[in-house]
């Protein structure tokens, strides 16, 4: 009763989302031709700097395009991650619903998780839109590719990364706005995570850096599922690494949260923004 | 014996002083040194309407956030229908209704029902009870020609009777009302207060606890008032008794009365 009765609150909240976007039809159909332009884009660097060299360089040995848009779709599940959660509590702030949301029978960690369906649930969708012009005009290969696993390393990334999302949310409820670690966080990611180039290109300090952040865990698992033809078998390494950063992230992040929680409503800073 | 609606006891509410520039990231662990409410205790009875009154920053805000759990009491007890505030804060909202009197709490891009619809899923309301309870409301309320239009294009009187319509429901036994009249004109707002006497106070047995600024609204709606002065409660009893008990000729003379005398005593 009480985990269909959840189930119910999150759909609404994801209904709420999924409304309020909808009464902005064009957005939908101008995210769809952004994603080509991206996709073309990286065809085009990749068409200039490809060479046999670079190609041996690469991981799977493949392509520097198919390379870079599996490192960049797949980086933004990290964007949304970081942004949804605390993004939400900020918007229920500024347009006066906190209150009204934290006054109704349901709890606040239940509130951020609903809120964070629906952009996840877009990035998806984007995800499918970015790789479905990379197949049908850019031979995006995928043959080979292991779907399965591919979607497991997602599931995995996604509740590793919505850990880092409440930690992020949580420091948005003490201080508001402006969350530098975030930013050093996600601008840190990027350098060293292996988006745009291979790992072994870093120096050996930055490599081991690199190790240390679960989205370099994520990138390797999905590159190695969609262009590597790797086994789910093969891919428990990156599998149990994002597991490991699952189980300590998520109750670390609600205990923070919760306690996050527990000083606003002692300072009465709640609703401040 | 009957558990009293609300029960408050010895009620104190600091907070941290105000910050700003760079101290103001020592602002959440700061200690609590600015007095908000000051040993607050009083009871209401199931069904009472009462008025919380007083001038701007004399705690009424306060207390009804604590009340409603979106703050937490320095010290001192609260209940609402037998649960306490800091211990069973579930329970405590499940037996809540409140309108922060505020026009901008709900999505503006969703219909008034979708609004309904969705805060009634978190008040643990099944979708057949919620449309059912909607369409309830909407006719008590006078909302029905409005319930699938966009909130934004909604005047102010009509989101308030929609936050009045969304704290009740739930079914809720207590009600708590922010200032509800605040800013609407005074058509709108003698029609919302027609609303709360005839619909919800006569009809539904609700208990009610409002803040208001306005005079005649306490008189009209208030079985009993609570003067809130600087945080200190100065007085809680029937509005004609407060008039008589300080010899003034009318409730706004009897307030500044009775905040005079409280002034010169904390001196």
């Amino acid at each position: 009763m009480k985990l269909s009765a959840t189930l119910r609150k999150i759909a609404a909240l994801f209904a709420r989302d999924f409304t309020i976007a909808r009464s902005y039809r064009a957005a939908f159909v101008l995210e769809a031709f952004e994603a080509l332009f991206g996709v073309a884009s990286f065809y085009y660097l990749s068409r200039f700097v490809e060479s046999p060299e670079l190609s041996r360089a690469l991981p799977q040995q493949g392509t520097y395009f198919a390379f870079a848009l599996v490192g960049f779709a797949f980086f933004d599940y990290l964007n949304v991650a970081l942004n949804a959660f605390d993004q939400n509590l900020q918007e229920a702030r500024e347009n006066g619903t906190l209150e009204s949301l934290l006054v109704t029978q349901t709890s606040l960690p239940v509130i951020l998780t609903g809120s964070a369906l629906y952009p996840f649930a877009v990035l998806a969708l984007r995800t499918v839109v970015y790789l479905g012009w990379g197949i049908a005009w850019f031979g995006f290969p995928v043959r080979q590719a292991n779907w399965i696993g591919a979607a497991l390393v997602l599931a995995v990334s996604v509740l590793a990364f919505a850990g880092l999302g409440v930690l992020s949310a949580s420091y948005t409820l003490l201080f508001k706005r402006g969350n530098p670690a975030k930013w050093i966080f996600i601008g840190g990611s990027m350098l060293v995570s292996g988006v745009m180039y291979p790992l072994s290109v870093l120096p050996r300090g930055l490599q081991l850096l690199a190790r240390l952040l679960p989205v370099t865990y994520s990138l390797e698992g999905m590159r190695a599922a969609l262009l590597g033809h790797a086994t789910t078998i093969q891919l428990l390494p990156q599998l149990a690494a994002l597991a490991i950063f699952a189980v300590v992230l998520l109750p670390l992040s609600f205990v923070v949260f919760a306690w996050a929680l527990r000083r606003t409503k002692i300072t009465g800073t709640l609703t401040h923004f | 014996m009957r558990q009293s609606a609300i029960s408050v006891e010895s009620l104190e509410k600091f907070f941290p002083p105000a910050r700003a520039g760079w101290a103001a990231l020592a602002q959440p662990f700061a200690r609590p040194t600015v007095c908000a409410l000051s040993g607050i205790s009083f009871e209401i009875g199931h069904g009472e309407a009462i008025a919380l009154i007083g001038a701007n920053g004399a705690g009424k805000s306060t207390l009804l956030r604590i009340l409603t759990t979106l703050l937490l009491p320095t010290s001192g007890r609260a209940r609402i229908a037998g649960f306490d505030l800091v211990r069973e804060p579930a329970a405590v909202r499940r037996q809540l209704g409140f309108h922060t009197g505020s026009d901008a709490s709900f999505y503006a891009r969703m219909s008034a029902r979708e609004n309904l619809l969705f805060f009634g899923a978190l008040n643990n309301l099944s979708p057949a009870e919620c449309r059912r309870r909607v369409n309830e409301l909407a006719e008590l309320l006078r909302l029905e020609a409005w319930l699938d239009r966009q909130v934004r294009t909604l005047s102010t009187g009509l989101v308030h009777r929609l936050g009045l319509a969304r704290a009740l429901l739930h079914k809720p036994a207590v009600l708590l009302l922010d200032e509800p009249t605040r800013s609407l004109d005074p058509v709108a707002a003698a029609e919302f207060r027609r609303f709360l006497k005839a619909d919800i106070l006569l009809r539904g047995g609700t208990t009610l606890l409002f803040s208001s600024h306005s005079i005649s609204e306490v008189e009209q709606l208030a079985g009993r008032l609570l003067l809130l002065d600087a945080g200190r409660l100065i007085a809680f009893d029937a509005p004609a008794r407060v008039r008589e008990s300080t010899g003034a000729a009318s409730l706004e003379e009897a307030m500044e009365i009775l905040v005079r005398r409280a002034t010169e005593a904390a001196a």
